[in-house]
Order: structure tokens, then sequence, then C-alpha cells
């Protein structure tokens, strides 16, 4: 498991997604943690708690395994970067076509009957 | 494992969870370029809630939750979110005190 700074993280994460494109799949895990040992936290508990949390996050395509973490005032920056990623590589995914093609379908069966009954009852 | 359909109701009950234990809960993304499939997973080790998708349009909507999530798990559970614009509207409050009408 390596750790890493969070812009050498995006650069491997990057790199992940690219040649992951004909098999394989990537892992991205979010998790929040003090990075501390339980002997510490206790320690920290009894004597007023500062307690500190990150952000950590891992990625992983099976074989290889990359993590960061961030903190409160770089989450902003390293989210808004993560999502230019994700933006750019997933572009697999199918977008809104047959769902419209659908609902023009449905709408134009349900047009004909819906109108000859509606009608009706509105006249008297 | 718990397969939901809806993605309103996925990210409700996530965030409920998060919020009701932030230590142990965790938010896994699994995609696989190869099938065009996106996988979404949240549990705090007890509940599991899943979401699967091969959609370009939740993809975009899972943004917005990565970035509920990490505002969560940065700042803490406690944190004001409301889709990201909640710190948009904070900063807004904050100017206000400063201008007071001159009459």
């Amino acid at each position: 498991m390596v750790l890493l700074q969070p812009d050498p993280f995006l650069n491997e994460l990057t790199s992940m997604f690219e040649h992951s494109t004909e098999k394989g799949s990537v892992w991205v895990t979010l998790k929040r943690s003090s990075l501390k040992s339980k002997v510490q936290r206790n320690k920290m508990k009894t004597a007023g708690e500062p307690l500190d949390y990150r952000c950590l996050i891992r990625a992983t395509n099976g074989k290889k395994t990359i993590s960061t973490s961030v903190g409160a005032k770089d989450h902003q920056k390293f989210q808004a970067s993560y999502a230019t990623i994700l933006k750019a590589h997933m572009t697999a995914l199918k977008k809104r076509e047959r769902k419209d093609k659908k609902k023009a379908a449905d709408a134009t069966t349900n047009k004909k009957d819906g109108e000859s009954s509606k009608k009706r009852p509105k006249k008297v | 494992m718990v397969y939901i359909t809806s993605w309103d109701e996925f990210v409700e009950r996530s965030v409920q969870l998060f919020r009701a234990d932030p230590n142990s809960t965790r938010y896994a993304m699994k995609y696989r370029h190869s099938e065009g499939k996106l996988v979404l997973k949240v549990t705090d080790n007890i509940q599991c809630l899943k979401f699967k998708t091969d959609q370009t349009q939740d993809a975009k909507k899972m943004e917005k939750l990565n970035n509920i999530f990490f505002t969560l798990m940065a700042r803490g559970p406690d944190a004001d979110i409301s889709e990201v614009t909640g710190k948009e509207q904070m900063e807004t409050q904050a100017t206000k005190r400063g201008r007071g009408r001159k009459q």
C-alpha cells in the first residue's frame, strides 16, 4: 500500500484509469480517519481531544493500491481535480438515448387512449 | 447487499448512515470501462447500501455526492453541506455582517 501526497496520487489515479480501459476495474474508497492508533486516540481523549480528522482516499486496480489523505484545508482543491479526472475517464457510460425513445413511444400510445377517455367527463 | 433504485433515496440514506457512525462508515466506488458500469457502495460494516448504473447522468450526480462525502469526512459529520451550495451560503452570510446601513 503506497501512501502518497494528493498530487502524485491524482497522477497515479489517472494512469490507473488509462491502463484499465480494455479490461479491469478501478476501485476508489473514501473513509474518515484520524490516522492515529487507538492508544494515541485514548490519550488525546483524556487530555482534551483536539483530534483532527482527515479524509482517507484509497484507489486500486486490483493489483496495485495507492492512497492519500486529505485534510479540511486541501479537500476542496482535491475534490475539484478528482472530479475532473472522473469526468474525463468515465466515457463508457451510456447517455439518455433509450429513455427518451421509450418516453416518446409511451407518450404517443398513452395520448391516444387518454384523450378519448378523459374528454368525455369534462363535457358533462 | 441492498441495491437501491432511487438516487435520492441512496444519497439520503448514505448521509444518514455516515452521520450515525462517521468513524466506521466508508464510501466505495467501482468503475469498469470494459463493461461501462459504475457501482457505488456505502457501508458501516453492519448495513450496506449499493447503487449501480451505466448512465452518464448518474456519474454527474455521483460527483455531487463525492463533494458531499469529501466535505463530511474532512470537516466532520456536522458540517453544513446542502449539496455544496451550503458552503457558498455560509460565505455570503459572513460578508453581510460587515455591511451596515449608513443613515
